[in-house]
């Protein structure tokens, strides 16, 4: 259960995050949309705690992180699993040491169990025979399988994902949402995606939030938010169908 | 090159880092060599400018050793010299401190006396030195003429100077040479004769130089003592007049004795005896006679003595250290022990027998594989701790310069380790790799000893750093040693109340 | 007026800060250097990476560093009958002063650069967060190892760049330009002492520390993309050469 009070947060005294306020339902999908550049990714990044707020409180089951320090909060982060926008895979290592590095260093497995569960993540993505690719060989499709298999190495109860869909052709986009969803109920984790990518929102989300203007204006299931009659979010959905089309 | 892991690789950069400091220290250095042994001798010089510490003393240009501390003593400079022990230097000795080169290095030159004076030891004092005209002396000497050849010029061109100093330069010309002129003339008129009035008075004075010069203090004392001895001689000659008048008279107990016949028999009747007993041990009758000649007895006495000698300094070189050490180990905050005694019969070789007491334990473990219904494979490790259970190394040891290698038994398991000591061994940089069991990772410890005073020591470093069962950690400590000589003075110190 | 202080005091606020933000940094890793876990491997690989790696560079800049040397001190010797002491000046120079230093500035255009860029890809590629994301501290992970192992294997590059300068030396003076070998070596025992080659050591180390320093820094902060690596590589080059540079007057004037 991720909750978010009165969350504030400028960059060079331009307000991002103003006084958000967000409850997070456990074991569903949510969705946040808005602007690029609007501040998603800094909420993300606040749930996380690789960005720190000015003020206002995160409570991760019920432990506000914002007073932990590194220590403490490090053993919250286990808790996590992130997709990064381009899956941030350490290009020194090979797909199967990037899935294996969070089991090498938070587990104290031995090298073959540890080859066993890499296999497993690997195949639960979608992946086989990779693992002696290095990133730079893979498609953008393909890193972010990989990438998702790395933040799923540890079981995480909470998945983030950073705009997952980005940079990919649409059916990429397609077998990505699939895998979102795929995932989550095969873990039955709390997922948390960050997305301006309006068909693939309502594809696969249970709750869709919009951020603008460093607040939350809407929230709702995609019905709700669909039949909604705020103008800000009326036209943010239906530029972006336009955009497509275009 | 890839067929080389990166653990080869850096391996052998280090090692060839190490080789290469080690030899260029050794070629370059003297480490290890001059400071252990010879003596000392100190010397007193007017001067040193120039003389640094450690460089070189020679004689006839081969180096017998170094020079040591430079202090004052009285107005003068007191240097001491580190001289090889092989070289054996008499009291006749004298030093110089030479130049060498354009550069100017200085160095101390010795002048080996006569074999036949005493040896110089430990601490004596070299009485002759020779004060040499160095560069400096000479640059001021230079200067001092210089000086002077100013002057003259400067009167001289006072002299010249002006119109008057003109005239009378002028007219001494013109004398000058009139005077050169007739000279001139007379000298061809009377060519041989002048020839040889000269020559005469050179050789006439020259004689007269050397004379002067060089025996001028002898003629003065020959004369002197010359009247002392014709007065003493005058005084003598009465003396002795009286004397044999006594004797003659038969009057005091010499004269009685020389005057006595029987007297005279006795003694050269015990004289003859005496003559008798030499003779005999010349000859080599009787035992003392035997003795003293036989060449074999003489050998066997020589032989004794020197085995004696080599005995007595094998065990002089033959040492042992008892030494306790403790570290803190930071990660579980235990401390670990080391009793060690070390014995080490030659300067570069010892043995190190020692016992640790290991808050760790000693540590088995066994692994087991298990496969159930499903096929799947299962791994237990099972790690059985023995606490409270001493660890015991024993290891050879060699030291080569600055370098210690070690090797044996280490904490119970065979291994190896290398000592590097700086600063003249008041630090030890060490490297201990033992417990090379293939399924885990060896046992590595790093760690340095710092002495700052006699006996006692600090350490710190990293146990068992690559360890895989987390038991690796930081410690810090410190630790005692004491050798033989030590302990024996420590105990006698601690007796003598009791007696 | 205003104006003006303000136009010419940009930059040297902008220095301290810079230097502040090192200060910061280096207190971390300095935190970080104790804590567990002690990531030898990574240690390892950047030990092969900064100092066998960079050896065969080394090597050649070494040699002919003793080459060149030889050459220009017999040239001015020469005037005054001096060339005995061609060996001990290229040994001295060398040992104190060339060895360490080029040896540094090799590393630092070779390795440093590499760890600027590096360090800058996985900062822009989110690849730093990932690692925050998986609870791994990236200054443990990534920065410390390679300053340890630059400060560990520069004096060995050192040492290696010592020998092979006075053997470029001792072809140049000895086989070319015909000094008597005999002479050559005496002068260099003459005058070379250990501490020379020990001080050059320990100032290599120093050096090493200095130039991963920078580049983990420059590194860490990038900001601006490809672009910002880019000029971050640039940036931890120049910084590390002149600090190294500045640093060794100083440690020359403390040490000898």
């Amino acid at each position: 259960m991720i909750e978010l009070k009165k969350i504030k947060k400028s960059f060079n005294g331009q307000k991002v995050l103003d006084d958000i306020d967000l409850t997070i339902e456990p074991g569903k999908i949510t969705v946040i949309i808005g602007q690029s550049g609007g501040g998603k990714s800094v909420l993300l990044k606040h749930m996380i705690g690789l960005i720190r707020p000015d003020s206002g409180k995160i409570m991760i089951d019920g432990v506000d992180t914002t007073t932990l320090g590194e220590k403490e909060l490090n053993e919250v982060r286990k808790k996590f699993g992130m997709l990064f926008q381009d899956a941030a895979l350490f290009d020194s290592m090979n797909v199967g040491d990037n899935v294996a590095f969070p089991l090498k260093e938070h587990t104290k497995l031995k090298g073959r169990e540890i080859k066993a569960i890499v296999e497993k993540k690997l195949l639960q993505v979608g992946l086989k025979d990779v693992t002696h690719k290095m990133p730079s060989e893979l498609s953008g499709g393909m890193r972010k399988r990989v990438g998702l298999a790395r933040a799923l190495a540890l079981d995480p109860k909470i998945i983030l994902f950073d705009e997952p869909t980005t940079g990919l052709d649409p059916i990429m986009c397609d077998a990505v949402d699939k895998l979102i969803v795929k995932t989550q109920q095969e873990t039955g984790a709390t997922c948390i995606v960050i997305s301006h990518d309006i068909d693939s929102t309502f594809r696969i989300a249970h709750t869709v939030a919009m951020l603008y203007h460093g607040k939350i204006i809407e929230k709702g299931t995609p019905e709700e938010v669909k039949a909604t009659g705020n103008p800000v979010v009326r036209q943010f959905i239906e530029r972006k169908v336009e955009d497509n089309n275009f | 090159m890839s067929k080389f892991s990166a653990e080869a690789k850096v391996g052998l950069l280090v090692v060839a880092g190490i080789v290469i400091l080690v030899f260029m220290s050794m070629r370059v250095g003297d480490i290890g060599f001059s400071r252990n042994g010879g003596y000392s001798l100190y010397v007193l010089f007017d001067s040193v400018t120039g003389l640094a510490e450690d460089t070189s003393v020679e004689i006839a240009g081969v180096e017998v050793g170094r020079v040591g501390k430079i202090a004052l003593q009285n107005g003068k400079a007191l240097v001491t010299l580190k001289i090889r022990p092989e070289i054996r230097l008499t009291e006749d000795v004298s030093a110089i401190i030479r130049t060498r080169g354009i550069l100017g290095d200085k160095f101390v030159e010795l002048i080996p006396g006569s074999s036949t004076s005493p040896a110089l030891a430990e601490g004596d004092t070299i009485k002759k030195t020779i004060s040499t005209i160095d560069m400096d002396m000479m640059m001021s000497a230079l200067g001092d003429v210089a000086n002077d050849i100013k002057k003259l010029t400067t009167s001289l061109s006072n002299v010249a100077g002006g119109q008057s100093g003109e005239d009378a330069l002028r007219s001494i010309i013109d004398n000058s040479r009139e005077m050169l002129e007739t000279l001139n003339k007379t000298v061809q008129e009377n060519n041989e004769d002048v020839t040889r009035i000269i020559a005469n008075f050179s050789e006439f004075s020259e004689q007269l130089k050397e004379m002067g010069n060089a025996n001028s203090e002898d003629i003065r004392m020959i004369v002197a003592n010359v009247r002392q001895a014709s007065e003493m001689v005058e005084d003598l000659m009465l003396g002795m007049g009286e004397i044999t008048a006594k004797i003659n008279n038969g009057e005091g107990s010499l004269g009685k004795l020389v005057n006595d016949e029987e007297t005279v028999e006795n003694l050269n009747a015990a004289l003859a005896s005496l003559k008798n007993v030499s003779e005999k041990i010349d000859n080599g009758e009787g035992t003392l006679g035997r003795l003293v000649n036989d060449e074999e007895t003489v050998e066997n006495l020589n032989e004794t003595l020197e085995s004696i000698n080599d005995f007595l300094a094998q065990q002089e070189r033959f040492k042992t250290y008892l030494d306790y050490k403790a570290e803190y180990l930071t990660d579980t905050s235990d401390i670990k022990s080391y009793v060690t005694l070390k014995i080490q019969p030659k300067e570069d070789k010892y043995y190190i027998l020692q016992l640790v007491d290991d808050p760790r334990g000693k540590k088995t473990v066994t692994e087991y594989t298990r496969t159930d219904k499903n096929g799947n494979t299962t791994y237990e490790r099972v790690e059985e701790v023995e606490k409270d259970k001493l660890k015991f190394s024993a290891q050879i040891a060699k030291r080569y310069h600055d370098v210690v290698l070690r090797g044996g038994i280490i904490e119970s398991t065979g291994g190896f380790g290398l000592d590097y000591y700086l600063f003249e061994d008041y630090l030890k940089l060490s490297f201990d790799a033992f417990d090379f069991d293939p399924d885990t990772n060896a046992h590595l410890k790093i760690g340095a000893d710092f002495s700052p005073i006699k006996h006692i020591y600090l350490t710190a470093g990293y146990d068992d750093f690559i360890s895989d069962n987390d038991t690796d950690s930081f410690f810090i400590g410190a630790g005692i040693n004491f050798s033989d000589e030590d302990i024996k003075s420590l105990m006698s110190g601690i007796s003598m109340p009791v007696q | 007026m205003l104006r003006l202080f303000e136009f010419a005091g940009r930059p040297f606020i902008y220095l301290l800060e810079e230097f502040g933000r090192i200060l910061l940094f280096l207190l971390s890793i300095a935190a970080w250097l104790f804590r567990k876990p002690f990531r030898l491997k990574e240690i390892l690989k950047q030990m092969e990476f900064v100092g066998t790696n960079s050896l065969v560079v080394v090597l050649i800049t070494g040699t002919f560093t003793g080459m060149v040397l030889a050459i220009q001190s017999y040239y001015g010797f020469r005037k005054f009958g001096g060339e005995s002491l061609v060996g001990a000046t290229v040994a001295l120079a060398i040992t104190r002063e060339l060895g360490p230093v080029f040896t540094a500035l090799m590393v630092t255009g070779r390795a440093g650069s590499a760890m600027a860029a590096a360090i800058g890809t996985m900062r822009v590629t989110e690849q730093i967060d990932a690692l925050y994301t998986m609870s791994v501290n990236p200054v443990q992970y990534l920065v410390v190892p390679r300053v340890v192992a630059s400060i560990i294997m520069l004096p060995f590059l050192t040492i290696v760049s010592d020998f092979i300068g006075i053997a470029g030396g001792y072809f140049v003076g000895v086989k070319l330009l015909d000094i008597n070998s005999g002479i050559f070596m005496a002068r260099i025992y003459d005058l070379l002492v250990v501490d020379d080659i020990i001080n050059g050591l320990i100032k290599s180390a120093v050096f090493g520390f200095i130039l991963s320093l920078i580049g983990c820094y420059k590194g860490f902060y990038t900001t601006g993309g490809a672009e910002g690596v880019g000029k971050a590589t640039t940036q931890a080059v120049v910084m590390a050469s002149v600090t190294i540079l500045v640093s060794d007057y100083f440690l020359t004037a403390v040490m000898f």
